[in-house]
């Protein structure tokens, strides 16, 4: 099992959405209006005057099976539009 | 949920939330009258007094005075005037605009009442008229006929005055021009003396004579009648067989001393239609009723009408009030027209995308319909007031959903998918776009509170704009980003065709290179702050000069194709010489005039019969001749109304027999019928004033562009004055009231009693024939029988002399006034107050004599004032709304720097067109405030952006100004274009806008240009010492910090 932890502009909320439940992945948590900004590109989202985009994240838990195509997923849709700003991590989840 | 995001959830509520709108919008469009101007209340009401037999300064001591000073007191109160002249008071009271006239006149009412037991004994009662518009007729007929001159004024009465009245609307009509039937019994006074008989006696035989008694019921068997004894004469004629008198046991016939003609009333007013005698018909429609519906309704029916009427009799339509409003509201409907598709140019021309373009073009339709829902149920009309506030917010409706759109697109091209990209990018901008809405609040809120005749003119336009931006608003962010999320696509995905890009490719590579251009010389600007900044200085000081030069006037005249005019003889001149004056005139015009289409006279005095309220204030005289000139449409002439009225002062100046004449272009319809100085003067003395008078009138013919200059006191008129001698009235056992009742009698004429005929009713006159009414001698041979029956002679208790009537005296503000009164043609009003004040000035007026220049000028110094406040009110609350958004009081500073070029640009605009500073082009400089500092706005927030996105300052305000130059250039070419028709003047009545359009697209186009280069600059050398200040206060504070330690 592995939590995955996809942290995205808000403008991704749809598309995010569909991928997980075109992959069957029911459970999962949302944060709504959360502000972050790229290690190394891309704008901040902080939901300021100077910044107005802001973001949204979405931890879930998947199996190790379901994982790489998740990562695939998200990596295409984050080609997709390389400006916008979406990342995916993901972490061992021990116990469920 | 934000309401964008709703709107874009739910986009078919959001639709048909808006289709509700413009199917109310149409509903109340077709609903909606339409009318010249908003409402106006009329702000004048006249008390009228009579006092028979005082002379002028009698009724101006014991009437005049004690009811001015009562009506003095009346609130709202601006001016009270008053004219005394013989047996008549009437004090005119004018408060101020706006406020409720049936108020004032129940206030009016009651100051009278508490005076009146004041007045003298013999004074009438005091008589109130409120003026209102529907006593102007909405149109003139008139009628002129060969044959049946005669019997004019029945044939008229009954196969047009009638129909017309019962048409729905339609409040009177009546008749002037037509002399009305009248029976007239002529005695021979040497006949009457002879039988020992007087007019009065023949009077009551002729009355007694001519009666219907009912006579009660009778019993006959079983059924009961009625008696009824028919004493009417049914023919004129038969009145020669009434007997008066029995002489010497004969019965006198009254043909024996008289002769009875059944004729038409001796003196009447004439008129002229295209030199063909014939009647006039004055239409005036009723209370609350819409002309152009009333009109319409007259038409449908005039050709029945005229289908009706005797061959020979021709009706013409002389003047109406609804071709000039329909042609104002087509011309502004056509400028809208234009201005629309300008505004769709340049939204295609910057987007160059025809989806963009529909989204945007939304918005106008639903914002400008929404206003006619507010129209219809404040019950207003659509007038040219209204029109021309859609046409002005035409430009400005789509530039929220232009700010909106724009960001919408550029999250698409970021990869947004179009639903997301709507509801984000619209809630990014949100804030702005409110803020600059606000702002444009902030100028047109004020001009519903404006007061004065200004008011009534902006009060409509500040709450129609303020409504169409609100609901633009609230559609830039509802409908935009609904219609954004459904209909854009990215950049990459879209398909064009091969010949749009043909077109399209050159715009754009323009465009790119402006960009470049742009970042070139602001980058410049940037780094010479000081010299930009000079340069910018110099040209403001430059057009302050030239603004020095500008002339001024109140409201610009507009060319409505009436000329009216009068002409007076010298007192006493009588019909026919003035009729001789006026077909000589009548010649010159269809000689000289081409653009005539018709010319309408009228000479004489009106009989006592008309009871035309408008008689009552009006001079006439049988030395006076009134004219109408009717000129052919706009388009069928080459010269305006102006010129042609100069032409005709030319021409009746060359009249030697003419006294005083007058031309006023525009048919003296108060607002639109160009500049007019008053110069009042106040005093006592008559003889002082009018001294003062003369050489005031002397100045102002000396000097260039004052016309028709007159003095308002009328000329003393000669008269012959019967002066009795009361002791031998006394003596004969006579008083002055029986021995002038016997004059009148016979003179003027006795009304002894009515004739019927068909239902209608003619006057039985008597009086001494024409040829014993024609000297002094006559007047002296009158015989007046006292109580005894005993015959007096005139000549042996009065004596006839000729006299010089006194002028009436008229009054302003309870001083006695004379006003010399001029119209301008080629020269301004300020040009003109100056010159003759200067002649003033060089007077030698004695210190008891107060002098006031009036007219247009007072009205245009009291709303020229209005301007200013309203002015400074503005940009005090533009201030606020930008400190406020900014949270900053220096920002909003540097944004008020785009204003001053809005002036500069407005002067120049003015200058180069040859227009005037007027109340128009003031309104358009008011509203121009609002619309550069959006400019700014958006210049400045996007800069502070950059900064606070980590940019040093220089760049800031560079790459700043490059990212914002095509929104900037794009909502200010959407506003520019859509006034350019209207400064273009299209069409009739459009001179009033005129001035409004070239200030506003003049001064829009040099401070949007000037702004994008200063404002940067500006908001550079600000920042730059902002940086300093903080660094020094920052290095002490670390200095400090050190000598402690």
């Amino acid at each position: 099992m592995k939590a995955a932890f996809i942290a995205y502009n808000q403008a991704h909320v749809q598309d995010i959405e569909d991928i997980l439940h075109q992959l069957s992945i029911r459970g999962y948590t949302r944060w709504q209006d959360i502000q972050g900004r790229g290690t190394k590109t891309g704008e901040p989202h902080l939901g300021s005057h100077a910044w107005p985009a802001k973001n949204m994240a979405t931890l879930c838990i998947v199996d190790d099976n379901i994982a790489p195509i998740l990562k695939k997923r998200i990596q295409a849709l984050d080609n997709s539009a390389p400006e916008q700003g979406l990342r995916i991590f993901f972490w061992e989840a021990i116990d469920v | 949920m934000k309401i964008y995001e709703t709107s874009v959830k739910r986009p078919i509520t959001t639709s048909l939330i808006f289709v509700a709108i413009i199917v109310l919008g149409l509903f109340s469009l077709s609903k909606l009258p339409i009318d010249q101007m908003p409402e106006i209340e009329m702000n004048q009401a006249y008390v009228i007094v009579s006092y028979p037999g005082a002379s002028a300064e009698d009724v101006e001591n014991n009437v005049t005075k004690i009811m001015e000073s009562a009506l003095s007191t009346v609130s709202d109160l601006k001016e009270l005037t008053s004219t005394s002249k013989e047996n008549t008071a009437i004090i005119g009271c004018e408060f101020n605009w706006g406020i409720d006239i049936d108020g004032a006149v129940n206030d009016m009412r009651d100051k009278i009442e508490m005076v009146k037991q004041a007045l003298p004994d013999g004074c009438s009662n005091p008589m109130i008229l409120k003026i209102s518009t529907d006593m102007m007729p909405i149109a003139i007929l008139s009628a002129t006929s060969k044959e049946s001159t005669a019997a004019l004024y029945k044939i008229l009465d009954d196969a047009v005055a009638n129909p017309l009245n019962r048409i729905n609307g339609v409040g009177s009509v009546s008749i002037s021009g037509a002399p009305q039937r009248e029976i007239v019994v002529n005695c021979d006074p040497n006949k009457l003396e002879a039988y020992n008989l007087t007019v009065e006696q023949i009077g009551s035989a002729v009355a007694t004579e001519n009666v219907n008694t009912p006579g009660g019921s009778i019993d006959v068997g079983s059924e009961t009648y009625s008696l009824r004894i028919e004493g009417e004469i049914k023919e004129s004629e038969l009145l020669n067989n009434i007997v008066v008198a029995n002489y010497n046991g004969k019965p006198i016939f009254l043909r024996d001393i008289a002769y009875v003609s059944d004729t038409i009333q001796e003196k009447a007013q004439e008129s002229f239609v295209n030199g063909v005698k014939g009647a006039t018909i004055v239409i005036q429609k009723q209370t609350g009723a819409n002309s152009v519906e009333v009109m319409e309704k007259i038409r449908a029916e005039l050709p029945q009408i005229k289908k009706n009427l005797p061959k020979d009799i021709h009706l013409e339509e002389v003047m109406n009030t609804t071709d000039n409003i329909e042609n104002s509201i087509n011309s502004l409907v056509e400028t809208f027209v234009l201005a629309c598709l300008f505004v769709v140019i340049v939204v295609l021309f910057f987007l160059g995308e025809w989806r963009a373009t529909i989204i945007i073009m939304v918005t106008i339709p639903v914002a400008l319909i929404s206003a006619f829902i507010y129209l219809l149920i404040t019950g207003n009309t659509i007038n040219i007031i209204s029109m021309s506030a859609l046409s002005i917010a035409l430009g400005m409706v789509v530039d929220d959903a232009i700010v909106v759109l724009e960001n919408v697109t550029t999250h698409i091209e970021r990869g947004s998918k179009a639903k997301e990209a709507a509801i984000y990018g619209t809630n990014e901008v949100a804030v702005a776009v409110i803020a600059t809405t606000l702002t444009l609040l902030a100028v047109f809120f004020p001009f519903t509170m404006m007061g004065g005749m200004a008011g009534i003119m902006f009060k409509q336009l500040g709450w129609m704009i303020c409504i169409i931006m609100i609901v633009s608003t609230a559609s830039a962010l509802t409908l935009t980003p609904m219609m954004c999320s459904l209909m854009l696509k990215r950049e990459k995905d879209k398909k064009h065709n091969k010949t749009f890009r043909k077109i399209y490719s050159p715009i754009k590579r323009g465009l790119d290179k402006l960009d470049v251009l742009y970042e070139r010389l602001l980058t410049w600007a940037v780094r010479h702050k000081l010299i930009t900044f000079l340069i910018a200085c110099g040209v403001f000081v430059v057009t302050l000069v030239m603004a020095g030069r500008l002339g001024s006037e109140f409201i610009p005249a507009s060319d409505n194709g009436q000329i009216t005019g009068n002409i007076e003889l010298p007192a006493g001149a009588n019909v026919d010489r003035a009729k001789e004056i006026a077909t000589r005139l009548e010649k010159a015009i269809d000689k000289n005039i081409p653009e005539k289409k018709t010319f309408t006279y009228t000479v004489g005095t009106p009989s006592d019969d008309d009871n035309n309220s408008f008689a009552m204030m009006n001079a006439s005289g049988s030395n006076y001749i009134s004219f109408r000139l009717r000129l052919k449409d706009l388009e069928e002439r080459d010269r305006d109304m102006f010129t042609v009225a100069e032409q005709l002062r030319k021409e009746i100046g060359s009249y030697t027999e003419v006294d005083k004449f007058s031309v006023s272009a525009g048919g003296g319809g108060g607002m639109t019928s160009g500049s007019t100085v008053d110069v009042e003067i106040f005093g006592y003395n008559f003889e002082v004033t009018e001294k003062i008078a003369d050489s005031v009138k002397a100045a102002m013919e000396r000097l260039e562009g004052f016309k028709d200059v007159r003095i308002d006191r009328e000329d003393y008129k000669p008269q012959f004055q019967i002066e009795f001698d009361r002791e031998k009235l006394a003596l004969n056992g006579l008083n002055v009231a029986t021995a002038s009742s016997f004059v009148r009698n016979r003179m003027n004429g006795m009304t002894a009693s009515i004739f019927r005929e068909d239902g209608e009713e003619y006057k039985i006159k008597i009086r001494n024939d024409r040829a014993h009414r024609q000297s002094i001698e006559d007047i002296e041979n009158i015989l007046i029988y006292n109580t005894q029956g005993k015959a007096i002679r005139l000549s042996e208790v009065a004596e006839v002399v000729e006299r010089q009537a006194p002028p009436s005296i008229k009054r302003q503000d309870r001083e006695r006034v004379v006003k010399v009164t001029a119209t301008l043609y080629g020269t301004t009003l300020d040009v003109a107050v100056a010159g003759i004040q200067g002649e003033i000035d060089k007077m030698d007026i004695p210190v008891e004599i107060g002098t006031k220049i009036g007219g247009s000028f007072e009205d245009q110094q009291e709303s020229f004032g209005d301007m200013g406040l309203l002015l400074v009110l503005i940009l005090l609350l533009v201030y606020i709304v930008m400190a406020a958004q900014f949270e900053s009081l220096r920002y909003p500073f540097i944004i008020m720097f785009s204003v001053p070029f809005a002036f500069v640009g407005l002067i120049l605009s003015l200058f180069i067109t040859g227009e005037t500073l007027n109340l128009m082009s003031l309104i358009g400089g008011v509203m121009l405030v609002g619309i550069v500092v959006k400019n700014g706005i958006v210049l400045v927030d996007y800069i502070n952006l950059n900064r606070e996105r980590g940019m040093g300052i220089s760049q800031a305000v560079i790459s700043g100004g490059k990212s914002r130059l095509r929104p900037v250039l794009m909502t200010s070419a959407t506003t520019i274009l859509g006034m350019v028709p209207m400064a273009m003047g299209i069409g009739e009545g459009s001179e009033l806008w005129q001035p409004m359009g070239i200030a506003i697209v003049g001064g829009l186009t040099v401070s949007t240009l000037v702004t994008l280069v200063i404002i940067p600059t500006v908001y550079g050398w600000f920042a730059s010492r902002e940086v300093k200040s903080y660094r020094k206060k920052h290095s002490l504070h670390l200095s400090r910090r050190t000598v402690k330690e």
